[in-house]
């Protein structure tokens, strides 16, 4: 009885804390056109989580490109189809994984990053001294950084692809010894701009970042003024980001197939 | 609609206002008229609601009944637009400075200038400049938040609330954690903005002895009311218990030292008293 109770509790919580998230996204979406006066704090955050992020994209982008043409490589033997290796590899990356681990990426990074900064914002009453000087907080502190991760996401994403294909590139025709007029012509012949590469990499990045900035802002703005309660919403935008990421994944796949 | 504006000398009307609080009530059926120009201090017991109180006077919060009217304007029926436009005019020193860490402490003074106005760079430094002045801190201009004593962090806050000379400033605990020297110098300057600008401010404070220097009119509030108020010479001698308990600092009174509790014997676990 008393687990069914607790049950009922954390689907009532959960289905309330999706309905706050929705209702604040249209607080921010009115807020937007306020916060376009500061144009200058939009491009600070820009920095922030995305030119701050470079690294850990670069760096994991040419990574997941060395590992999945290894191990594309030893399956595609198999069929003798390893001509193939940087096509599928490109296709990967494009369609699934450039979107959805730079997506987890910025969530560990910039997300968290976001979620902890409104959160001790809010903490130290600097959220209640702008809204006494007159400042909207929704236009200055949570647009910017909704619109910095919204526009972030794609070229990140964008850096990721490159980055991947360039290790998929150096394991296979480096070391490997595929040939690389193969390996390119192959890519390019198989590869479609529109099905492979504007909707993974450009839509799914865009539903990526909206989603990661939201969850990221609402829940540093929601957090108690404590600091477990800033604890706590840090690791609520991992885990609430990557399991938004991955089902809306499912979703974009769907209908973008 | 906001009712018939004040009288001139009355800048903030607070007429029947009651507030509950996780099902306490902070405020019952309050009344205040705060006068125009004037250094007006709140005092009382912790907990009885000084800080609840400009929080209802800044609009961020609302009461349950009653109204709130500062310059003729009843707050809580305010829009967005209409409740900063009036911010605007008011001037607010928090109790823990609220600095942005994010600036320096020349950056903190000049935020309001920079988001309210299109002044030229000049002018905003010399403002700015100015204000650190009279609060002692114009060499800290280029130190961060974080750097700065908790004292230093009020005065900064200080300078950023009188930045744009308001019509109002509400000064929650300005006193804490000051030096001698600071809190002179404080005490000092309250009184020549209200003299030399016409600046009402609004005291929240403990310190009964920096509050007699500088106050014009002292209202002490206890149970969700004002229970006694008058000028700082008058008001520790009218004889209520509840001002010769406060000013007095006694421990028995109508105030309870102790917060409301079971029975003291029991939660230490001795048999009840004629048990």
């Amino acid at each position: 009885m008393n687990a069914r109770i607790e049950r009922d509790n954390i689907v009532t919580q959960a289905l309330g804390q999706i309905g706050a998230c929705g209702l604040f996204l249209l607080q921010i979406l009115a807020a937007i056109p306020r916060s376009l006066r500061y144009v200058r704090e939009t491009v600070r955050q820009l920095w922030f989580v995305g030119a701050m992020s470079l690294t850990i994209i670069m760096v994991c982008g040419l990574f997941v490109g060395m590992v999945l043409a290894l191990q594309l490589y030893h399956v595609l033997s198999i069929f003798g189809g390893t001509a193939a290796t940087g096509t599928v590899v490109a296709i990967s990356i494009y369609r699934e994984l450039g979107p959805v681990i730079t997506a987890l990426l910025f969530a560990g990074r910039a997300g968290t990053a976001i979620t902890a900064e409104i959160g001790l914002m809010r903490a130290t009453d600097q959220i209640a001294a702008m809204e006494l000087m007159a400042v909207d907080p929704l236009a200055y502190v949570a647009a910017p950084r909704f619109l910095a991760g919204l526009i972030a996401l794609p070229l990140l994403c964008c850096v990721f692809s490159a980055l991947g294909i360039f290790g998929g590139h150096l394991v296979g025709v480096t070391w490997l010894g595929i040939d690389n007029g193969t390996f390119w012509s192959n890519m390019t012949a198989t590869v479609d701009v529109w099905k492979d590469i504007i909707s993974g990499v450009v839509w799914k990045s865009l539903a990526f970042g909206a989603v990661v900035a939201l969850i990221a802002v609402f829940q540093g703005y929601t957090a108690p003024p404590t600091s477990e309660g800033v604890a706590y919403a840090t690791t609520r935008t991992v885990v609430a980001s990557s399991i938004a990421i991955l089902a809306l994944d499912f979703v974009l796949t769907a209908f973008l197939m | 609609m906001n009712a018939a504006a004040p009288s001139d000398d009355t800048l903030i009307r607070i007429r029947g206002l009651t507030t509950v609080l996780s099902g306490k009530k902070v405020f019952d059926a309050l009344d205040m008229d705060i006068p125009r120009g004037k250094v007006t201090a709140i005092m009382g017991p912790s907990g009885t609601g000084k800080t609840t109180l400009l929080k209802h006077i800044t609009g961020q919060m609302r009461g349950d009944a009653g109204q709130v009217q500062v310059d003729g304007k009843n707050v809580p029926e305010l829009g967005r637009e209409a409740l900063y436009a009036l911010r605007e005019k008011i001037g607010y020193l928090f109790q823990n400075s609220a600095l942005l860490t994010d600036f320096d402490v020349f950056e903190n003074v000049a935020f309001p200038l920079r988001q309210h106005t299109r002044l030229p760079e000049v002018l905003i430094r010399n403002i700015v400049l100015t204000k650190l002045q009279a609060v002692g801190l114009r060499g800290a201009a280029q130190l961060a938040p974080s750097e700065l004593s908790g004292g230093m962090a009020r005065r900064v806050a200080l300078a950023r609330a009188i930045v744009f000379d308001p019509m109002l400033i509400l000064y929650d605990e300005p006193f804490v954690g000051l030096d001698p020297i600071a809190l002179n110098q404080v005490l000092k300057l309250i009184r020549t903005l209200n003299e030399t600008l016409g600046i009402t401010s609004v005291l929240v404070a403990h310190e009964l002895d920096a509050i007699k220097q500088v106050a014009d009119h002292i209202f002490l509030i206890a149970n969700g009311k004002v229970v006694a108020q008058g000028d700082p010479k008058t008001i520790a001698g009218d004889g209520s218990p509840w001002t010769r308990q406060f000013f007095g600092g006694e421990a028995d009174g109508p105030v309870p030292f102790q917060y409301p509790a079971g029975d003291y014997a029991e939660a230490l676990g001795f048999p009840r008293s004629g048990a």
